[in-house]
């Protein structure tokens, strides 16, 4: 095992990932969870890339462009879907409602 | 083919029916045409869209299996402006999962082939619309470039492949992948063709938030391919890096020839320490912005849906069915960059990056009107030999095309020559919304090449 694997290893376990995944609402498998261990390796390797550069003063880009090119808008109802439209892709759908399992016990 | 040349919806249908089984490309195709104006610049013109892009009432699956089912109730803006000028839609075309990869290896509906060699990749994630372009079934397909996933295709696929810039063409309507990188273009088999795709697409759409003001010119109207007196910039620190001798000197006759028709040619140089940044500063931005336009992907509202015994539960069984090991890896890399405590040195770090390189980019193209590079380093690889990097490195010469989408510059891929059978490409990037520029570049270097219209037919 060599040393930066080891280090992964230290930091990151299994459950940790795991709580990650879930947070996000999915899961990973044993298999998926050690392939994800050899790109944490990189992660951290990328994050000391970027400590290497100085970014002092630097404004995040966080759009190619600034020119304007979102406007508030009168707020008046222009576009609206219909009832049936916004439900025909629902998987379960009961009286006019996306149907979900019970929410409250 | 070309636009001008006509084929029936039919003939093209049929034809895209029978490529299936040699190329895989496609998701689904239409059975009967829908209704489209019979006058247009495209009438009568069969089009293919990637499977990211909305069509009403016709399944649009992003090639993921949380989606397999998804019908849409609204066309995007670009499908209503292809039937508004006559196209038809034809088929949707297979994709890497929600446009993430660059192999269109990683489809719910299997690698496409590239028609070339039908044992190499097509390239992703506009895999799909690449190769029925190339193989001459259809004049035009639109997809999506969000890290030269229409430019790469085109290079492993010859023919032209076209980013415009960021904002041109509206997204509404598109299933995203990353928001400040992601721009709708597409494939033609010549540079007059795209110059009149764009005139189609183009244009300000108050649905899209990011969608530009800038005036759409008549562009194939306007085409120049004089190329006298031209400063054409060569992006020395890529093409320096290629190894393969035989892109490289077709690289090398292609500047013989701009010489010859009066082009300048100005060598241009990035620092290496910027251009290594380039794959790292990518990756963490687009899968940060990623796993947060995806979390609505739930299968509640709609998509696949599993079930469970809670809302919570529901919803951890789709996704989990739902999206493939490697997009959960890079939705969990992503979250991880967003973190509080990861956020200032991953996410806003590359944000702050991207603008450096952006910054030393753009100095590129003070004194030039376009600049040249080689568009990817190797010929197509075998889809045997061809991983999706997670995360291993790779050269900056794969990577380099990702500086039109940091900057939103316009940026389009076309064939140069043959190795081996195989096609190699040049990449020509221009300033933002100087497209009519790069179309009149282009199309000088496409009568350098003598490549306007190659197709290569795969019989089944």
């Amino acid at each position: 095992m060599d040393i930066e694997r080891g280090i992964i290893l230290e930091k990151f376990s299994n459950e940790y990932f795991k709580k990650l995944a879930n947070d996000l609402r999915f899961d990973l498998n044993d298999e998926e969870i050690e392939a994800l261990k050899r790109d944490f390796i990189e992660v951290e390797k990328q994050e000391r890339l970027f400590e290497s550069i100085d970014t002092d003063g630097i404004e995040p880009m966080v759009y190619p462009f600034e020119a304007p090119t979102v406007f508030l808008r009168e707020d008046q109802v222009e576009e609206v879907l219909s009832q049936k439209d916004a439900l025909e892709n629902a998987a379960d759908v009961r009286m006019g409602h996306v149907h979900v399992p019970k929410v409250v016990k | 083919m070309k636009i001008h040349e006509q084929k029936s919806f039919q003939e093209a249908r049929d034809q895209l029916k029978e490529s299936q089984a040699a190329l895989n490309a496609l998701v689904s195709i239409y059975e009967e045409k829908e209704p489209s104006k019979s006058e247009g610049k495209l009438a009568g013109v069969p089009v293919v869209l990637k499977d990211n892009i909305n069509t009403k009432g016709h399944l649009t699956t992003a090639s993921s299996k949380i989606l397999e089912n998804y019908v849409p109730v609204y066309d995007a803006t670009i499908v209503k402006k292809l039937k508004e000028a006559g196209a038809s839609i034809v088929a949707k075309a297979s994709m890497d999962e929600l446009g993430m990869g660059g192999t269109n290896r990683n489809a719910l509906t299997g690698p496409v082939h590239n028609p070339y060699d039908l044992d190499r990749i097509s390239g992703g994630s506009s895999g799909g619309c690449a190769v029925v372009v190339a193989s001459g079934i259809v004049p035009l397909s639109i997809g999506t470039d969000t890290g030269d996933s229409i430019r790469k295709p085109a290079a492993y696929t010859g023919v032209v492949g076209v980013k415009p810039t960021y904002g041109r063409i509206s997204r509404y309507g598109i299933i995203p992948y990353a928001s400040s990188l992601d721009t709708v273009g597409y494939f033609t088999t010549n540079v007059a063709d795209a110059a009149l795709a764009l005139e189609v697409l183009a244009g300000r759409d108050d649905h899209d938030m990011t969608s530009s003001y800038e005036e759409v010119l008549e562009y194939s109207q306007l085409l120049n391919a004089d190329l006298e007196g031209k400063r054409i910039g060569i992006f020395k620190t890529v093409n320096e890096e290629v190894k393969d001798p035989i892109i490289k000197a077709g690289f090398e006759q292609l500047e013989e020839k701009l010489r010859a028709k009066g082009a300048i040619l100005v060598e241009k140089r990035m620092p290496e320490q910027y251009m290594n940044l380039i794959a790292p500063v990518y990756r963490t931005i687009a899968n940060a912005e990623a796993t947060a336009n995806h979390s609505n992907l739930d299968g509640i509202r709609f998509g696949r849906r599993e079930n469970g015994e809670s809302v919570d539960a529901v919803m951890t069984n789709s996704r989990t069915a739902g999206f493939s090991s490697y997009v959960r890896a890079r939705f969990v890399i992503g979250s991880y960059s967003l973190f509080e405590e990861n956020q200032d040195k991953l996410f806003r770090k590359a944000q702050k990056i991207r603008r450096l390189l952006v910054r030393a980019y753009a100095d590129l193209f003070k004194d030039i009107d376009g600049l040249l590079a080689i568009a990817a380093p190797t010929l197509a690889p075998k889809i045997k030999e061809s991983s999706d990097l997670r995360f291993q490195e790779a050269s900056f010469a794969e990577d380099h095309m990702q500086l039109g989408n940091f900057s939103g510059y316009p940026s389009m891929t076309l064939p140069l020559g043959f190795e081996d059978g195989l096609p190699f490409a040049v990449n020509l990037t221009c300033r933002p919304f100087e497209e009519e520029t790069m179309f009149d570049l282009a199309d000088g270097i496409e009568e350098c090449t003598g490549l306007a219209g190659q197709v290569k037919e795969v019989r089944a």
